[in-house]
């Protein structure tokens, strides 16, 4: 398959990760130190391969047992955490290892919707929203508003604009983070466990909440999740964290199907459950 | 990356020396206390985020949070300590026969010396800690991180109005903690003589106090009244920054954290005041050489 290359959002060629690159925040300490430290090359290597790449308006799911370092990866991928080896490029550009910080990878439109939500706790729900905006400066005042409004409608909190970060459920938190995330008008889209801790109610409002993103704002969603079940409703590729590296793309039915040792592991359920669509497909 | 050659490994041998030595000087906790510092002090020119009305709240906020807040407790301490003060240097001047240095000493005490290290220590007590406890909540929360990730610096967002907000409250609070203290402090020790009968038998007037301290007074004393607490309110606020961004994200270490950033802010103070007197030893020895 030949792609052009405008269409790559995002790509990272034989990414390394040890557990020292994930202590602490980076922000304490001045950059120069952590870049010309030697970082030794060490057994403590959580990932020892990765390599991913993503086109427009694509959506990617990696999987995997907990404690395999999915989150991570996802933290190497939006600057938050230095790879000890390896190539990362977003939408065709190449950032080298000095330049690879948060602050440069938001700036090239890479959102990052976390785990908890991380909302920031002194600012109520609409303030939380309109943080980026108004640091960014994107549009007068009028125009901040009518997008902090639309991102509230698309995400279903605007019920809940005034209100502060721990007033919300979890659920909630989720949807104003992805809102948050979504004003800024990402290219790119990290999301961590988006349905971790939601119950089956909120996780089926959450999903066509993604769904729509995609489709309406071709969005590239890259999703970390140990619910696989999201691919499936999304309708996306899965990569698996096994064995320290990161597995080709391949659908869920194609996982649900095949005979390697990720798929006994993780689809076991779903294979010997006799209501499984997957099995019943396999089964013919 | 690694098998590439580095930028610094081009470099000639003074280069590398140089490079070696920023790594060394960079790896202390001195060394990453000031990059902070100018790293914080940098972002409000250099960010093109710069908003001056958004700047401004912010850094009135923190200076409302780190100073007004601690007023009270920091006029007691203030109108206790200046009453120990003029009551201990007049009987103890009048017992030896020095009462023309009266003036001379309360200045050295209250202004120069434990004035502006007390109002530190309150300082670095109350707001130093916490800001570390708000920071580092934050911290665990992967609030700091979520900011990174939307393009907002959090050197910019959190420790910048800290710094300066810090820096303008310790020094309006030195210049009202000196002023309590003599002010105050001879209100007190006048009601002290008035309701004791004066049993401790001092003879102490406004206007004899008020010309023994013009007296003794002396331009440096302003300068140190400006350099001083500016230096101090730096130091607590960029310390307690520092602890908090470092801490791993474990909820156990916030409390480590907060006390680790007001034991250390207590020395770093002391240290600064020990480096800021040398100043006064060097003006002292340069006189005395005058003089033989």
């Amino acid at each position: 398959m030949i792609i052009e290359p405008h269409d790559e959002v995002f790509r990272m060629e034989n990414v390394h990760l040890s557990y020292n690159g994930l202590v602490g925040t980076a922000f304490s300490k001045p950059r120069a130190l952590s870049f010309f430290e030697d970082q030794e090359k060490d057994s403590n290597e959580l990932i020892t391969e990765a390599s991913l790449m993503l086109k427009r308006g694509e959506t990617i799911c990696i999987g995997g047992p907990s404690g395999q370092g999915k989150s991570a990866l996802l933290r190497v991928i939006a600057g938050l955490a230095r790879p000890t080896q390896g190539r990362l490029y977003y939408f065709g550009e190449f950032l080298p290892p000095e330049r690879l910080t948060a602050l440069e990878v938001a700036k090239r439109q890479v959102g990052f919707v976390f785990q908890n939500g991380a909302l920031i706790s002194n600012l109520r729900v609409r303030d939380n929203i309109a943080l980026p905006l108004r640091y960014h400066k994107i549009g007068n005042q009028a125009e901040i508003d009518e997008r902090i409004n639309m991102a509230m409608d698309l995400m279903r909190v605007r019920s809940h604009a005034d209100l502060f970060p721990h007033m919300l459920s979890a659920g909630i938190q989720k949807r104003v983070a992805i809102a948050r995330s979504w004003a800024m008008d990402p290219k790119l889209l990290l999301m961590d466990e988006p349905t971790a801790g939601l119950d089956n109610y909120n996780r089926r409002n959450i999903l066509p909440l993604i769904d729509n993103m995609r489709m309406l704002f071709k969005t590239s969603i890259i999703i970390v999740t140990h619910d696989l079940l999201i691919a499936k409703e999304l309708n996306c590729n899965i990569c698996f964290l096994h064995n320290k590296k990161l597995t080709e793309p391949g659908s869920f039915d194609y996982w649900a199907q095949s005979n390697t040792e990720i798929s006994r592991e993780l689809f076991r359920d779903m294979r010997n459950s006799p209501e499984s669509p997957s099995i019943a497909r396999i089964s013919g | 990356m690694s098998e590439e050659v580095k930028n610094w490994q081009k470099l000639t041998i003074v280069g590398k020396l140089f490079h070696k030595m920023g790594l060394a000087l960079l790896k202390t906790t001195a060394g990453q206390l000031t990059a902070l510092f100018f790293r914080a002090f940098w972002s409000l020119f250099h960010s093109e985020s710069r908003s001056f009305k958004t700047d401004t709240r912010n850094i009135i906020l923190q200076t409302f949070f780190t100073g007004v807040e601690i007023f009270p407790i920091l006029f007691v301490v203030a109108a206790l300590f200046g009453s120990v003060v003029i009551i201990e240097v007049i009987t103890l001047t009048g017992k030896m026969g020095f009462s023309d240095v009266v003036g001379t000493l309360i200045v050295v005490v209250v202004i120069r010396e434990l004035g502006p290290i007390l109002t530190a220590f309150l300082i670095a007590g109350r707001s130093g800690s916490s800001l570390t406890t708000y920071v580092g909540g934050m911290v665990i929360d992967s609030e700091v991180d979520a900011l990174a990730s939307m393009g907002i610096d959090p050197i910019r967002y959190l420790v910048m109005p800290g710094l300066i907000g810090g820096m303008i409250a310790t020094f309006m609070m030195t210049i009202l903690f000196s002023a309590t203290a003599i002010f105050c402090g001879f209100g007190l020790t006048k009601a002290l003589i008035l309701a004791s009968g004066n049993i401790i038998n001092i003879q102490l007037t406004w206007d004899y106090l008020s010309t023994e301290l013009i007296k003794a007074i002396s331009l440096n004393d302003f300068i140190i009244v400006i350099v001083k607490p500016v230096v101090f309110g730096a130091i607590i606020t960029c310390n307690a920054c520092y602890q908090a961004l470092n801490i791993p994200r474990d909820i156990r270490q916030v409390p480590k954290a907060t006390s680790r950033s007001v034991i250390r802010s207590f020395l770093y103070v002391v240290l600064s005041d020990v480096a800021i007197s040398l100043f006064y030893l060097l003006d002292y020895y340069n006189e005395l050489s005058k003089l033989i």
